[in-house]
């Protein structure tokens, strides 16, 4: 079933948003012309609808599994089948059946893995399409890198919130990512180790299971639950994340928080004190049998929480000269917004090695808030 | 980053001298993995010419130290310079990479 064009297409399905936004990227940088579908019947007609060479196929979907996906596509397709599990031991077991498909893959995967598989595929049936994927693994790792950070401002009563990302050249593994909630705020800040396009997937991966969780009530409870699930993800590619997560009640000012490994969280005061929330435990996925205790600062009006990436602190001698110049920076503005590009400034874009990230959180003073 | 190893009475000492990052971390890891192959568990990483250490470096003495527990060893860092501390003390790893003043102080007491 050799299609009519020299263009390959292919079809993703998944149902989580993020990792499938990943796929149909990489894929379209590899040439190929991709559709998706969020679940099993979706795809299925997506597939007898598209005809495409290659399908992507998540074995968790919501409603029918991913082997019987597998099988009613072999009923008319011959499109190349390869199959995605965030379990290895699921691997295992998969790779001992003949249930169709043509590969497997564990995520987190490397882009790198993921098209040299799918070439090796390919080379079964070449395309004139192979060559047109001529864009760096870096530009694409600095597109996946962008598109986890929150596309719109927050607005919480009382309360001025701004974030601000620089990436570096070589593309590290930061990002940030808030949403509003019924009481005020969650927010989550994390760098993934390493660089690149590999960073960069293990950034979404803990951007989607941080969002997941989001619905529990108990702070220690979520944050242990999507530990262990990012830990298993990461345990297949020796990495880990660093991972500081916070919830803010906006009309207490209260934020309870969990630091795993970040340690570059800082409470500056209304009067010009500056404390820095030292971390609760490793990163995640670093140490087995890790536990990250909860915390709870007070935000009083005029109080921020500066949340900074270690690509500031790389220009310091000292955690302590990087305390006080962020408290300086954050001092002296009247917005969020103007914090942070002061942070950001203090690592100056010619001479960082690393992406910088500043996220902060300010609570209005009680004259402004009124 | 240049690596090197001596075998001592209890314990093999490995020296890494320059910049522990993106690098040369899998190399540590490679250079770890093959002195434990030749028969020693009980390895020191010597750090006091490593003048900094990223969050890959991070990475690959945890690999090691993993590796190393795994032959029924143990791995300890020495000589520990100020930014590599640092990193540890942040990322609360200091509490799992046992630091010691010198390599002949790691494992002097067992």
């Amino acid at each position: 079933m050799v299609s009519a064009s020299e263009i390959r297409r292919a079809v993703v399905i998944e149902d989580d948003p993020d990792i499938r936004g990943l796929l149909v990227r990489v894929l379209a940088k590899q040439g190929f012309e991709v559709t998706e579908a969020g679940a099993g019947l979706p795809g299925v007609e997506e597939v007898r609808r598209r005809q495409p060479d290659l399908v992507t196929l998540d074995l968790n979907l919501p409603d029918i599994d991913g082997l019987e996906v597998c099988n009613l596509l072999r009923e008319f397709s011959d499109a190349f089948i390869v199959m995605l599990t965030a379990r290895a031991d699921e691997l295992d077991k998969l790779t001992g059946l003949d249930n169709g498909a043509d590969e497997y893959i564990s995520k987190p995967f490397s882009p790198r893995e993921l098209q040299s598989r799918i070439n090796a595929l390919f080379r079964r049936r070449p395309s004139a399409a192979a060559d047109s994927a001529n864009r760096s693994e870096l530009e694409r790792a600095t597109e996946v890198q962008q598109s986890l950070l929150p596309k719109e401002d927050i607005r919480v009563d009382g309360y001025d919130v701004a974030g601000m990302f620089r990436p570096s050249r070589s593309v590290g593994g930061d990002f940030y990512d808030w949403y509003q909630t019924p009481e005020g705020l969650h927010l989550t800040f994390a760098d993934a180790m390493g660089k690149g396009m590999g960073a960069a997937l293990i950034a979404a991966t803990v951007r989607a299971v941080m969002r997941s969780t989001g619905r529990r009530q108990d702070l220690d409870g979520a944050f242990a639950s999507a530990s262990k699930a990012i830990a298993t993800d990461l345990d297949s590619s020796n990495s880990f994340v660093t991972l500081f997560h916070a919830r803010l009640d906006a009309a207490s000012g209260t934020v309870s928080y969990v630091d795993a490994g970040h340690g570059l969280a800082l409470h500056v005061r209304s009067d010009g004190a500056a404390h820095r929330l030292p971390s609760g435990g490793p990163p995640v996925g670093a140490w087995a049998g890790s536990q990250w205790p909860q915390s709870n600062l007070e935000l009083a009006p005029g109080d921020s929480l500066v949340v900074v990436s270690d690509g500031v602190l790389d220009v310091f001698d000292s955690v302590e000269d990087f305390t006080e110049a962020v408290r300086r920076a954050t001092q002296g503005q009247d917005s969020a917004q103007a914090a942070s590009g002061a942070i950001l400034a203090l690592a100056p874009a010619e001479t960082a090695e690393d992406d910088v990230t500043v996220v902060v959180v300010r609570r209005l003073p009680d004259e402004a808030a009124a | 980053m240049e690596f090197s190893y001596e075998v001592k009475d209890s314990y093999a000492e490995v020296k890494a001298d320059g910049r522990l990052n993106m690098v040369s971390a899998p190399k540590l890891r490679e250079f770890v993995t093959d002195v434990i192959a030749g028969g020693s568990n009980r390895i020191v990483v010597n750090l006091e010419n490593t003048a900094f250490m990223d969050s890959s470096g991070l990475g690959a003495l945890i690999g090691c130290l993993k590796a190393a527990r795994q032959a029924g060893g143990d791995l300890r860092i020495a000589a520990v310079q100020p930014q590599v501390k640092m990193v540890l003390q942040l990322t609360s790893m200091d509490k799992v990479l046992t630091a010691y003043g010198t390599a002949e102080e790691a494992f002097r007491n067992d």
